[in-house]
Parts: structure tokens; sequence; C-alpha cells
């Protein structure tokens, strides 16, 4: 038996931006890894200097992917500083708006970005279930593919109709949104959304929502695998069947520790519930001890990062962006910074929304296994049935409470600090900043692939995915298929991560490998 | 509405913001009747509905490799789509698989009429220039001259 060490590139393409991951394989196992981000991030500092409201223009283009997202954490940042409270009607659009596109993001990703590898004839053509995930899942072809991107289409005229216009709509602004909503384009939003839903249930799920809410246990989703052919053949279904065979739900563990923002606030009068005033509630988990989350516990490690900075660790608030490109060789080899929570690494998304609202399917699942691939990508699959209810729910008080406030007037944003933490679609965003004199003079963006993503921190503890990919067997070092399910758990996208660009991307030139 | 002109880019990074200098020099012009432009950004796949029901679509961007640096060049759907290097969607899903999977997924009418006003690799006075007045020639073309 080989004791030899081998160090391998992980093949990521589909990550936009500019993303490396090597690992060490020994004896077929993964017994390292490093997650790089290749390209200087350098947004922030734009920022500096530009008026106060600038960032509700300049952060939503950092990204084609969760724009929306940004806008939300820029104007949360505003309303913050100015101590405006927006009003319900105005809270309910932002919601809406931002659960359109969240829920976009799922839906594809899952399909897209995470299933499309089961139609990989070299690494699945053995699997009991190749030929169905082929049918499924094919590029460009597959029927459940194009489906999803016709389906997640017509989500687009939500954000579309709330915000205005649609592409870069800049409809949020400190107090709240710039116009309120026609009765008659409620009507069509409910319209787009109960179709959307009717499709994601019977496609999806293979049930009604109020069914997939009722598995609440292990044994609970056990049952309901087994209770119909609908359920069996559903997105949701197939996937269990076909990844547990391909043994998903027994690698991608990591640190067991989750972080979560919080995210849609509540209206003050609404038939909505939540944790804390929020749709979402906001903890740190350590397995599925849920404790309360505190802001000021978030630090940004450079220790292992082209970054220079006074002290190895410092809070969003304080902390800048310094590129340093040098330091002792080998010890810095990203351009991402390293978030820490209370000086400890974490990963962020659906999965950790869920621990951290204490799901109880999901609390259970994890006590049984433990994080994993398939725990990751069911939260993200199943996320839509929990937030559908709510947006249904907002319309309808959009329309009943029709002609309500939709701004508080603010007039200049006055000096201070505020931050804005939601959770965008791969988990938590941040935004911080400080005014003086009505201009920006501190700017600070961690989005969720930097907490995944990071590198090393001082303490040498690895970043999410660079955890969650240790132990991982790889079969064939060529392709190595089980790291990439791993990375893409987190469904990674660094180009918020990593502000920038590769040659000949607008021409289809993706120069990282295919082949998962 | 007969055609849009849809201008896509990043205008927080240098060499990817020619499409929108010229986005930016169409609005301020009057725009003929039936001519829609529209700032694409990065919305990537998030642009098919604006590929539906309108007979012409003229993209503006940079591209790099089709001609001399500051030269504008020209591309039809075929050209693009022949840019696809891999059949993968993902989070920077361009030009060539937004046209690729039109067909399959058009609700709509399929638009006759698909071009690319490409700047190559930067982004000059007289690029935008010249850029913005193809983009406008080309839409306000007779369907039928395509």
């Amino acid at each position: 038996m080989t004791k030899e060490t081998q160090r391998i590139s992980v093949p990521l393409n589909r990550a936009e931006g500019d993303l490396e991951v090597h690992v060490d394989v020994r004896d077929g196992i993964i017994s390292d890894a490093w997650s790089s981000g290749t390209m200087f991030r350098g947004f922030e500092d734009m920022m500096t200097g530009r008026g106060a409201l600038d960032g509700l223009v300049f952060t939503p283009r950092i990204c084609g992917v969760c724009s929306l997202t940004h806008l939300t954490a820029a104007v949360e940042a505003l309303d913050a500083v100015t101590g405006v409270k927006a009003p319900d009607n105005a809270q309910r659009q932002r919601n809406l708006a931002l659960m359109a596109e969240t829920i976009q993001s799922d839906v594809r990703q899952s399909v897209l970005m995470f299933m499309v590898d089961f139609a990989n004839r070299e690494a699945y053509g053995s699997h009991p279930l190749s030929r169905e995930a082929y049918e499924r899942y094919a590029p460009l072809a597959g029927t459940s593919s194009l489906q999803v991107i016709q389906q997640t289409k017509h989500l687009l005229q939500i954000v579309s109709i709330i915000g205005g216009q649609w592409p870069h709509t800049s409809f949020m602004v400190p107090g709240g949104v710039t116009s309120t909503l026609e009765v008659s384009e409620i009507l069509q939003c409910r319209m787009v959304l109960e179709h959307f839903r009717k499709w994601y249930e019977e496609k999806f799920l293979g049930c009604t929502l109020e069914r997939w809410q009722a598995v609440t246990s292990a044994a609970d989703l056990e049952e309901w695998l087994e209770e119909s052919r609908a359920h069996r053949e559903s997105e949701v279904g197939f996937f269990l069947r076909f990844a547990r065979q391909a043994g998903l739900d027994e690698i991608g563990g990591g640190h067991n520790r989750f972080l979560s923002y919080g995210s849609l606030p509540l209206p003050s009068t609404s038939a909505v519930s939540g944790t804390n005033g929020q749709l979402l509630g906001a903890g740190f988990a350590n397995g599925t001890t849920v404790a309360p989350f505190d802001p000021n516990k978030i630090g940004e490690d450079t220790s292992h990062s082209w970054y220079t900075q006074d002290d190895a660790s410092a809070h969003p608030s304080r902390a800048g962006t310094r590129p340093y490109a040098s330091g002792p060789g080998g010890e810095k080899y990203s351009w991402v910074k390293a978030p820490r929570y209370d000086e400890t690494a974490v990963e962020t998304g659906p999965l950790a929304e869920m621990i951290v609202d204490n799901d109880p399917l999901f609390h259970d699942l994890l006590r049984e296994q433990g994080p994993n691939v398939v725990l990751r990508q069911l939260a993200r699959l199943t996320r839509p049935a929990r937030l559908l209810p709510a947006m249904l729910t907002w319309l309808h008080e959009l329309d009943a409470n029709h002609g309500g406030d939709f701004y508080h007037r603010v007039d200049t944003i006055p000096d201070g600090e505020g931050a804005g933490l939601l959770q965008a679609a791969r988990g938590a965003l941040g935004h911080w900043i400080r005014i003086v004199d009505e201009k920006i003079d501190h700017y600070q963006v961690i989005t969720p692939s930097t907490w995944n993503g990071s590198p090393r921190d001082e303490k040498k503890e690895r970043g999410a995915w660079e955890e969650a990919l240790i132990g991982t067997p790889v079969r064939d070092p060529a392709h190595p298929v089980e790291a990439g399910h791993v990375v893409r758990s987190f469904d990674p996208c660094l180009v918020c991560a990593v502000h920038s660009l590769r040659k000949g991307k607008k021409v289809g030139r993706v120069t990282l490998n295919g082949g998962l | 509405m007969n055609s849009r002109i849809i201008c896509i880019g990043n205008r927080l990074i240098d060499r990817d913001m020619a499409g929108l200098a010229v986005f930016d020099r169409l609005q301020a012009m009057d725009m003929p009747p039936g001519v829609e432009v529209i700032e694409g950004g990065l919305a990537g796949l998030d642009l098919l509905p604006l590929l539906e029901g309108v007979e012409r679509v003229v993209f503006v961007d940079t591209v790099h490799g089709f001609t001399d640096s500051d030269q504008v060049v020209l591309l039809d759907r075929e050209q693009i789509i022949g840019c696809l290097e891999g059949v993968h969607y993902g989070h920077e899903a361009g030009l060539p698989y937004l046209l690729t999977v039109l067909p399959k997924v058009c609700e709509g009418r399929m638009p006759q009429d698909i071009r690319l006003v490409g700047l190559e690799d930067r982004c000059t006075p007289e690029g935008i220039v010249r850029a913005a007045a193809l983009s406008l020639s080309l839409a306000t073309r007779d369907t039928g001259e395509s």
C-alpha cells in the first residue's frame, strides 16, 4: 500500500470568480486542503470618500447573482445609521424581493450546479439511477434543467414589479422603498408566486408545502420517502435516493459549527411569526446547541491572506483592506480574508439557517449523521418550502393594507456607524459602514463565500470547506468528483468574495476545468 | 417593441465596463420609437425575459481575442454560441450559454436577429462612439434586412 501523498487541484468550474482548491491525497483520502481566492479584492476601497448613499448603487453591482441581497444589506446598514425603521409595507416589499432572489438561487443551484454532476456518466455510469439522472440533469437538455430555467425566470417578474425595473433596481432607500404597489401589481405578484408554488410542490416536493412541513425528524423523512411514488420521483426524493447511494451523506463533515445572522425583519403587525423580530432567527450553533448571535464577536483574520492590518484579527467596522502580496513564503495563500466568529471557523448557508432556527428535521439529522454534503444540499433544496408561505402571507397583507406608508422621510444621513446583516442565498452577508460629513469613511463587506471559503487563521484553523474536505475519499485523483461535491455543497461564489474577472469571461472562456 | 440594445459588463472593473460606457452614451441620446436600451450588467441568465417578444436584440460588451485592441467587432448569434466552451451552467454563465439555451426555454417569440457589438479589450472614447453608432444602426434596421 502506498504511503505517498499526492497534491492535486480540484477542478471547480461553475464557481464564479477565481477559486482554486488544492488537496493532499494520502492513501486515497484527502488529508489536507487549501482554498485560495486568486484575485485581489479591492471593492471596499472604492467606497471610501463617496457619498453616503453610494453603497446602494455600487454594492448591488458586485454580483449579478445576488444583487438584491447586497442592496438589502446596504440599505439596512444605512437604516441603522439613521435610526429610521422602514414602514411595514416597505419591509414586506423588501423581504418579498429578497426572498424571490433567494428561491431562484436555491432552485437553480440545486439542479443546474449540483445535481448536474449526477449526469456525469464518467463518474456515475454504474450508479443504478444513472440513466434517470442523465435524463433529468444533462446540461442544456435535461428535463429538470430546462424546467428550472423556465420557472425561475418567472420569479424575476416579482422583483421587477416590486423594484420597478430589472436589472439594477434601486427601490430600497433609507427609510423604506421608493414607491408602493398598485393592487393590480400585488395581484400579479400573487399569480406568479402561486404558479411557482404549484410547480415547486409538484416538481420539487411531490407533495404540498404543508405535507413537507410535517416532516420533522429523520424517521419522518424515511416515512415521507416511502409514502408515495410522487415523493420518491420528486427532485428532493430523487436527490436523496441518488446521493445516499453515492455515499454523499458520508463526506463533507466540517467544523460542525454554524452561523446565521438572521434575516427578513417582520413587520410590526403580521400573521407571519419568527424569532426576535425576524423570520429567520440569528445565532451561532456548536452542533445543535444554539447560542444568541453577538455581532461584536465577528473578526477578520489576515494571517494567511494577502492583506496586512495592525492586528491579526479585527472587527469589520475597523478592519481595512490593505493588500500585501508578500510576507513569509507559503503562509499567505489567498485574497480571501478569514472571518471568524468568537475566534473560530464556522460555516454558513441554508443548513446553518436550519440549525440556528431550531428546525426539528435538520437538528435530528445533524445529531444522527453530523454535517455532510446531503444535509447541506437538502437544506438548500427545501428552503423555498419555508419561504413561500411567508411570501404569500405578506402579499396578502400588502393587499389588505394597501395605501399604507411605504417611506419615512430621511433628509440626510448623519455621522455614525451601522451594519446590515442578513442571510443571502449562500449564507451570512454583512455590510459595515461609517459615515462622516455625509461621506463614506469606512465600508467593509463580508460575503458568505468569504466565511465558507476562507483560508486558515492565526491558529492555523482551516476554513469551512477546507475542513469539510478532510477525510473525503478520492477514487480517481485525475477526476476528484467527491471533492467537487463537498465544495459545491457550500455553493461557492467568489465573484463578490474576490472582486475581479478573468479574461474572456463574457465570451464563455471558462478557464477552469469541467468534468465534475 | 422592435429592438432591444442590451449593454452588459461590470462598471466596477475597468476591463469589463465598455458595454456600460456605451449604455451611458445611448442613454444620453433620444432613441427612435421601438428601440429600448437596457443596462444588462451581470444579469446573465436573468436576461432571458428581455429576449422574448422582441424582433431584434443587440448586445454590447467587452470581448477579448477577436480583433485588434480598441477595435469594434460584430458577431452574430452562431458566432457567439460558437464561443461556448462548457455546457454547464455557472454563476458566470455568459452570452454563449444564454443564447444556446434560449430556443429550449423561450416561451414567447424568439428574436429574429441577435448580434453582439464587441469592444475589443479596452474602452476608448472612439470605440464607445463607434460601438454606440453601430448598435443603434443595427437596432433600427428593418427586420427583413438582417
